[in-house]
């Protein structure tokens, strides 16, 4: 017993834990209901966990806050929307140009915005994302402004369509446990270990030889990139993007997820973007649910996530990513975690 | 373009921009005595209007009923501070940007239950025909704007540099924890001043309500223009966000004349940008260095 929780406990404090988690759970979902609604809705929730994976990894990792990521999902939504759609380009090339578009905009934000902290950088980049929604609301001949850009094409890779939503389901999640992969690996390598020092003290990791300046521009980057892709693969699946998907709100939303999945940790921001995302849909989760009980949810989620948010950081700073952390290790909560 | 029209523009521009002074204001004396931008701020502003067409709903009258939104407004921004802030106040500025954060989508949320989904309009203080200025027409609420912008400008300055209270709130934003030796109470200072914020920007959204409507989701523009306005001026500085929220207000303005309408919402959010990557003590701050 006492082996299978230790060997328990070592996965479990791994950051590849996520990606056990993730995958056990994906494996299941079209097991226990093949319905078209519920793998939709999963869908969703994939591609939320592939922009959170980025973000947990800029702000729950190196400690950079940003309120504009939503722009970056917008950047790779419309890319390679527009590429595929009226420009014909093949469908690979397309997510490939979104999300190298979105890491380019993390680029061109990350330089300047380097010089600035906390506050400053928060406004910055809510500064930016505000201008690029308004772009998607006015380029109306690439983005089709208000009313929105529809009939988007579904995924196509080597000739081969993935139109149904179990195909779709697959697509998303094999990306999404790939990323969670990738980024689990860059936690426990050397840049990981960087960003938690420059979170940690931004002048303590200069003195230990990190190149902050070059560690905070790729990490932005990155982020932005996976965010991106998870756009691109958005338009794809849904075949619809409009403007107020790619909001403040939104982005308030996604840092809702980190904060809640907590600071430092893969896992808890990968459960907690699953769990939030499928709140107003919990009827998808719980078959049975009253249609009433799902509009109540729907009608409250943007509190609940506000409050949970407050709660979070007042109660339980370290998140979920911290609760999982006491259940599964002898260390006293809080050991070996950079607070924010 | 003749004259009468440009001062037109003009005259629209220092319109908007008393408002975005006001909310500009709001920031500044809450970053003052605490460090914190509120991003809570812009929900000030809407809770300031969408309560004033509550109040004057339940038959108050109108002086009365914008009276009331403000009064309620303070007192909400001194209970979140109480609630939310105050537990957390030697945390982080990541953790005090995220207690505003989900401060503000609650007030937001909890106002479109409250008073629903839909714009809501609230009668002009005193209505009539906009007034003939050589050409130039102003509207009456505009003289409203105005009239109360510089009241609460004279009001806010008596009450820094003449009372106990006010050279108490400078003296924290000087030194948080000087003031705090010499036996002020820091902790009453910071919730006055989210008081004091949260009146700002609901007189704001009273006062501009019967011009431009209102309802549950307008703090969040209105917030980035007052914060894009402190920022302009030099955040921290009461004279330098006022100036701030009239020059952004007047460049927005002009932009619209000379340039084009279609991006209008953008010039604050450049402006912000520009102002943030090449100049963040803003145009009348002096530079700080950082000592490691």
């Amino acid at each position: 017993m006492t082996a299978i929780k230790a060997t328990l406990r070592r996965l479990l404090r791994a950051p590849y834990s996520a990606v056990l988690l993730v995958g056990l759970l994906v494996a299941a979902v079209p097991l226990v209901s093949p319905e078209r609604y519920v793998l939709r809705v999963m869908v969703y929730v994939g591609v939320n966990v592939i922009i959170i994976a980025g973000l947990a990894l800029l702000f729950g990792y190196a400690g950079q806050i940003s309120m504009g990521h939503a722009a970056f999902v917008g950047i790779g939504a419309y890319t390679s929307a527009y590429l595929v759609g009226p420009l014909g380009m093949p469908w690979l090339a397309g997510v490939a140009a979104g999300t190298l578009l979105a890491a380019a905009g993390g680029l061109v934000l990350a330089l300047p915005a380097l010089r600035l902290h906390g506050h400053y950088l928060a406004m910055a980049t809510l500064g930016f994302a505000e201008i690029m929604h308004v772009v998607f609301r006015e380029a109306r001949h690439i983005t089709g402004g208000n009313d929105g850009l529809g009939g988007i094409a579904y995924p196509e890779v080597a000739g081969y369509a993935i139109d149904t939503p179990l195909g779709m389901y697959l697509l998303v999640w094999g990306v999404a446990i790939a990323v969670l992969v990738v980024v689990a690996n860059i936690v426990r390598s050397r840049p990981g270990r960087a960003m938690q020092a420059l979170h940690a003290t931004e002048s303590g990791a200069l003195a230990c030889g990190v190149d902050t300046v070059s560690l905070k521009v790729r990490t932005f980057a990155f982020s932005a990139g996976l965010a991106g892709l998870g756009g691109a693969l958005y338009a794809h699946s849904v075949g619809f993007i409009s403007p107020t998907t790619f909001g403040l709100e939104q982005s308030v939303i996604l840092v809702a997820m980190v904060v809640v999945g907590g600071t430092g940790s893969l896992a808890g921001p990968a459960i907690a973007a699953i769990a939030l995302t499928l709140l107003p849909y919990a009827d998808a989760l719980i078959p049975g649910l009253s249609q009433g009980t799902v509009a109540v949810l729907q009608d409250w989620e943007t509190d609940i996530y506000g409050i949970a948010m407050i709660l979070v950081v007042i109660f339980a700073p370290a998140g979920i990513g911290g609760l999982i952390r006491r259940a599964w290790s002898r260390q006293p909560a809080g050991a070996g975690e950079v607070r924010t | 373009m003749e004259a009468a029209e440009f001062f037109q523009y003009v005259i629209a521009g220092l319109k908007s921009g008393s408002i975005y002074a006001l909310v500009a204001l709001g920031f500044t004396v809450v970053y003052g005595s605490t460090g914190i931008i509120n991003f809570a701020q812009g929900e000030f502003f809407m809770l300031g209007g969408v309560l004033a067409v509550f109040f004057a709903g339940l038959g108050l009258p109108l002086p009365l009923a914008g009276i009331a939104a403000v009064i309620m407004t303070a007192a909400i921004g001194i209970a979140f501070e109480r609630v939310a802030l105050r537990p957390q106040r030697s945390a982080s500025p990541i953790v005090l940007i995220i207690i505003t954060i989900g401060g503000s989508m609650v007030f937001k949320s909890l106002a479109r239950h409250l008073f629903g989904p839909d714009e809501l309009t609230l009668a002009e203080f005193t209505p009539g025909p906009s007034i003939d200025v050589a050409g130039v027409a102003i509207e009456r609420q505009a003289l409203w704007v105005w009239g109360l912008t510089v009241i609460a400008v004279v009001v806010l300055a008596v009450l820094y540099r003449k009372t106990k209270l006010g050279r108490a709130m400078r003296a924290s934003s000087i030194s948080h924890d000087a003031a705090r030796l010499m036996g002020i109470d820091t902790a009453r200072v910071v919730m006055v001043s989210f008081g004091i914020a949260a009146a700002l920007g609901a007189l704001a959204g009273v006062a501009v309500t019967p011009l431009t409507q209102t309802a549950w989701d307008a703090g969040a523009t209105i917030g980035v223009k007052g914060f894009a306005a402190a920022i302009l001026g030099g955040l921290g500085n009461p004279v330098a966000s006022v100036i701030g929220g009239l020059v952004l207000g007047l460049l927005e303005s002009l932009s619209v004349a000379f340039v084009s309408s279609t991006y209008k919402d953008a010039i604050s959010l450049v402006v912000l940008l520009v102002v943030l990557f090449v100049r963040p003590q803003g145009l009348f701050g002096r530079a700080r260095r950082e000592k490691v």
